[in-house]
């Protein structure tokens, strides 16, 4: 510890989590000032986190990693082919900002964003800026990101930008940089939600006591703005998809704000207006809240080789039915050169000078820009002018020339004088340090600020709060959450109780209900395939279970019923020798990629018991042994499996959506116990079959209260196939079947029955008229294939 | 010079299509002191359920079809009468590659018919080192951009071979340049590549041809084609002259243009996205008459 330190350890007092923060020189830090004091927006928190003591507080921040793994959030990492979910980073001390600082950065920041819709009105408008000779040409002409049929659509919402991103970073001076602008598609928002949950939950005390402002209104706001320029009041969430680095955001801002969560094969053009395919047939949607890149909106107009764009979008923007979010186009606004005319574009527009700067930069195409660039180009990140990122987290474009070889740094020296145009030339930052907390003790890491900023109706509205980057390490080039970064929640405090807003409907405010027929097509084959798998991992894991106890109690797999049960199972892809077979965790693993891609209709606790499941299951695939252990793994999974079943059947609401979910697992469960019964009850079934089924049908005690003597197979097959009353007869699942499909949109119309209620109808009204003695093996197969039949009118009518 | 111009292309999908969607652009454009539309006419079967027709950034024609139900084939007819006027050889007005680039940076307009929008890579051509490495051989520095231009084109026309099976449709002119062979669409993009390279704005003309048939022999009945050549922005005085590579020549009164564009992929006769398993077969054919 150097005398400085040692200094302000002293003053700090007691030997506590701040006794080791060692402050790095010349670098201003968040929570200690620069004689060493900790600042007094951070003095409650810090004395509040002292006094819990280190055990006490990690303790409650597992709590919150916990709340989080159980919630589910997600980022995706990309490091190879396939990106890998990673647990959210979350830095548990929040980064404290002053109210009045805040108004600062609002100030700031909606003088931007008015700044950015004037720039890029005029790019897709009357391009008076380059006429003026305020914005070269160049960076319009050779811009990827100028889409150039966009040009001349006036945004039917009136405004291109309704929703922006601003990363900022303090500099040495202490006050904000603008690092860069999130214009086409900023992600994070509903991280920055998830951080406050998370953290509160650790801190919920503290927090109560420290006048932080809420973030729900922010979104409130932008909920109702959205809602208002919807002319017929629906708006959708456009993702790519959950392969996209945020997919879980998309799915948690949609649930958050309760707007439909879409992707582009969701949505078709007809007639120049957009509609979303659901199961009551097209419906018009009038606003996007994209979050996926403009040019792969449509294959068609835009990028040729996107395949999650919908064709004619681009058409429906010109005849003004449809409203973007952010317009298509405005990525251009992210240009890192464009921070370089900032300044000048500001004065010009607005006759005012800029109220946050932007970081300097030099654009390279001007002869004297250049020759700066040249002359520092040692201590200087010079990249492409063209790129949309951050230069602090550009680890392959962006480089410091003094940082290069000397041949590499003569060729960059050598390009920036034949083609500068094509290179920026930015100042290093040296960002602020705020602390975080490492093993038991506070140290500072470098830190940018996200700050998020949506238009309402009453103009420009700044999320009091966002969330905090802070480097891994204390380079500042660590931020990226690629690299390894961390997220740190942003309490902005006031020095009075601030309003507690919260996104349910207040009294005096109309009821809005949301119309059944909504759900999407694809949702409702997904949900459908969610129950279905779900059903069929149950189905295995029964006859896996009885197979292991029989193999377990006469260990010799040459039984004549052991034999029999592994040819079955391997008539359904399984391989009963391995104790937990690879065709289980195959449907385990199709049902867990069913739910990921409706994760906005369930809860997060149905999620977590799936990804539980999967994650026993290969475990389990990993050491458990044949018989007797296979049993007990068998006894886990189905038990797990109902905990799932009961937390989506008990805690769903009967939307349309459940019916969709509930008749894909009555589906798979006539396939499954018709397909057992016929194999179970066929002429020459080994001895011990019939107990076996009654255990696979889970009907053994109900036998034997029904039934005083069983002659034969009768009995089996009245008890598994044709009872009314058990919830595991095949034609239980097919009186529910006929019940859910009538409840469809179009079921009935006209007191007419659609296709699919009427072949369940059909079967229901034969199984009813039939007695045991006349269901031969070969009709319970049939019936099997019939059930199957269903499944395809049911796609027929609601997913094409 | 009149002209009716007829164009039929023809597809046939393997498995029946459905829910497809098309930009079609082979309708001609008047402009003002080359051609006039006198009139044009476009024609679908089976008759699309949507059908809207738009300028798009570049000034082009294009006509959006949509089909919601399932067919087996489409067949795209054009019959256009054009009046296309019959210049003078252009006088070279042209500076030097060097007076160019000054001028270019003196220019701050990006409207659609800005050169600054034809001198960087675009989506099917690249900036390659041996293509400008070869634009480059051929000129000298005094010498004027329409001749450094002409020298390029020339020079593609001596060392191509024009070729049908060379390459297809989407070949990019590097591969096209490596092979020196290929067909109209390959010759413009070479030389598109050459000239951006050198820092000399150019784009990509789309358009019909004229054949004139051997002597004594009969004019066959839609044997022309579509054709593709290049437009070179020649400086202020001399704004845009237009190449034709795979001929050699000025394009004249023979070319009968349909549109512009950077690239292939701004003006492509038809752009689709269909929902098929199958592939499909094409068919074209081009008849240019001359009426008087």
């Amino acid at each position: 510890m150097d005398k400085r330190n040692q200094r302000q350890a002293r003053k700090r007092g007691a030997p506590g989590l701040v006794a080791d923060y060692k402050l790095l020189p010349g670098v201003p830090d968040e929570m200690i000032d620069a004689a060493g004091q900790i600042r007094p927006s951070w003095l409650p928190l810090i004395s509040a986190l002292d006094e819990l003591g280190s055990e006490e507080l990690t303790g409650r921040f597992q709590r919150a990693d916990q709340y989080l793994r159980d919630a589910g959030v997600y980022y995706r990492k990309y490091d190879g082919a396939e990106g890998k979910e990673r647990a959210w980073p979350l830095a548990h001390v929040p980064m404290i900002l002053d109210e009045s600082e805040w108004l600062t950065i609002t100030r700031g920041l909606t003088q931007r964003a008015e700044l950015l819709e004037t720039i890029v009105a005029d790019i897709y408008g009357s391009n008076q800026l380059v006429q003026r000779g305020l914005l070269p040409p160049e960076l319009i002409a050779r811009n990827d990101e100028f889409l150039r049929p966009m040009v001349g659509i006036h945004p039917a919402s009136g405004h291109f930008l309704h929703f922006c991103a601003f990363e900022l970073g303090r500099g040495p001076d202490g006050g904000w940089w603008v690092l860069g602008d999130r214009t086409q598609a900023p992600s994070g928002a509903g991280f920055a939600v998830e951080n406050r949950v998370a953290t509160t939950r650790a801190l919920s005390d503290i927090y109560g006591a420290m006048h932080v402002h809420r973030l729900a209104g922010f979104f409130r706001g932008f909920r109702d703005a959205l809602s208002g320029i919807a002319t017929d009041g629906r708006v959708g969430i456009l993702t790519p998809g959950q392969h996209n680095e945020t997919y879980f955001e998309h799915a948690y801002i949609a649930r958050y704000l309760g707007f439909s969560l879409l992707e582009g094969e969701d949505l078709v053009v007809d007639n120049g207006q957009v509609m979303v395919r659901t199961v009551s047939g097209l419906q018009p949607i009038s606003v996007l809240w994209r979050r996926m890149d403009a040019s792969f909106v449509d294959p068609l107009e835009l990028r040729y080789d996107s395949h999650i764009g919908t064709p004619g979008l681009t058409e429906a923007l010109r005849r003004g039915t449809i409203s973007m979010v952010n317009a298509l186009g405005t990525g251009i606004l992210e240009t890192r050169a464009f921070s370089a005319f900032m300044p000048a574009l500001c004065k010009a527009l607005t006759g005012r000078p800029l109220e946050l700067p932007s970081i300097a930069t030099w654009w390279c195409g001007g002869a004297a820009e250049r020759r700066h660039v040249i002359d520092n180009v040692d201590t200087m990140m010079v990249g492409s002018a063209f790129a949309t990122g951050l230069a602090i987290e550009d680890q392959r474009g962006t480089v410091v020339g003094g940082s290069l070889p000397a041949a590499e740094r003569q060729a960059l020296l050598d390009r920036l004088e034949t083609e500068g145009g094509r290179f920026v030339g930015q100042e290093q930052v040296q960002l602020s340090t705020a602390p975080v907390y490492v093993e038991g003790k506070l140290e500072p890491r470098p830190m940018t600020l996200r700050v998020y900023a949506a238009r309402t109706r009453d103009g420009w509205s700044v999320m009091p709060g966002g969330f905090a980057r802070v480097g891994s390490t204390q380079d500042s080039t660590a931020i990226a959450m690629q690299r390894g970064g961390q997220a740190a929640d942003v309490w902005v405090v006031s020095r009075q109780p601030v309003e507690r807003v919260t996104l349910l409907p207040t009294e005096g405010e109309k009821l809005v209900r949301m119309s059944s027929g909504s759900l999407p097509s694809r949702a409702a084959d997904n949900l459908i395939w969610l129950g279905r798998y779900a059903e069929r991992c149950e189905a295995t894991v029964r006859i896996l279970r009885a197979y292991n106890a029989r193999l377990a109690e006469v260990s010799d797999p040459d039984q004549p019923i052991l034999k029999d049960t592994r040819a079955y199972l391997d008539g359904l892809g399984v391989d009963a020798a391995v104790p937990l077979p690879p065709g289980l965790l195959a449907a385990i693993d199709s049902a867990v990629h069913s739910a990921s891609q409706i994760r906005d209709r369930f809860s997060p606790d149905g999620w977590l018991a799936l990804t539980d499941l999967r994650k026993t299951a290969r475990n389990f695939a990993q050491r458990v042994a044949p018989g007797d252990d296979s049993t007990r793994a068998m006894t886990v999974l189905l038990r797990k499996l109902a905990g799932f079943s009961g937390l989506v059947h008990e805690n769903m609401y009967r939307f349309v959506g459940w019916r969709f979910l509930e008749i894909g697992r009555r589906l798979e469960r006539g396939i499954q116990i018709a397909g057992s019964v016929a194999w179970c009850t066929r002429k020459g079934a080994p001895e011990g079959a019939l107990d076996l089924l009654l255990e696979v049908g889970d009907s053994v005690m109900t036998h034997r209260r029904r039934y005083s003597v069983s002659p034969g197979v009768n009995s089996y097959v009245d008890l598994l196939v044709l009872d009314p009353l058990n919830p595991r007869s095949v034609r239980f699942q097919i009186a529910e079947l006929h019940q859910q499909l009538e409840q469809l949109p179009g079921g009935i119309e006209d007191g007419h029955l659609s296709m699919a209620a009427k072949a369940a109808l059909t079967l229901d009204t034969e199984l009813r008229v039939t007695e045991p003695e006349d269901m031969t093996t070969a009709r319970i197969n049939r019936l099997r294939n019939e059930i199957g039949n269903l499944a395809g009118l049911i796609a027929d009518a609601y997913f094409v | 010079m009149l002209y009716d111009v007829r164009l039929e292309l023809h597809y046939d999908y393997k498995a029946s299509v459905h829910g497809d969607r098309h930009l079609v652009r082979v309708a001609p454009i008047s402009i003002p002191n080359v051609q006039r539309v006198i009139a044009s006419s476009l024609s679908f079967e089976p008759r699309p359920e949507q059908e809207t027709t738009f300028a798009d950034y570049f000034g082009n024609l294009v006509t959006t079809i949509a089909y919601a139900g399932r067919h087996d084939h489409l067949d795209v007819r054009l019959t256009a009468r054009v009046q296309v006027e019959d210049l003078a050889s252009p006088v070279d007005l042209s500076p030097t590659p060097d007076g160019l680039r000054a001028e270019l940076l003196a220019l701050w307009s990006v409207a659609p018919d800005s050169p600054q929008h034809f001198l960087s890579a675009s989506p099917r051509i690249p900036l390659d080192r041996d293509i400008t490495a070869y634009a480059r051989a051929l000129a000298a520095t005094d010498q004027s951009v329409y001749a450094a231009a002409m020298a390029l084109c020339l020079s593609i026309h001596r060392d191509f071979r024009y070729d049908k099976d060379a390459t297809k449709v989407d070949t990019g002119p590097v591969e096209a340049f490596a092979l020196k062979r290929g067909v109209c669409q390959d010759f413009a993009h070479v030389m598109i590549s050459g000239l951006r390279g050198l820092g000399i704005p150019a784009g990509y003309v789309s358009g019909f041809l004229r054949t004139i048939p051997p002597k004594g022999k009969p004019r066959l009945e839609g044997a022309d084609a579509m054709h593709a050549w290049v437009r070179v922005w020649c400086g202020k005085h001399a704004g845009w002259i237009e190449f034709d590579p795979t001929n050699a020549m000025l394009a004249g009164p023979d070319h009968i243009t349909i549109g512009h564009g950077r690239d292939y992929s701004d003006i492509s006769p038809i752009v689709g996205v269909l929902r098929t398993s199958g592939s499909h077969t094409a068919k074209q054919s081009v008849d240019v008459v001359r009426v008087e």
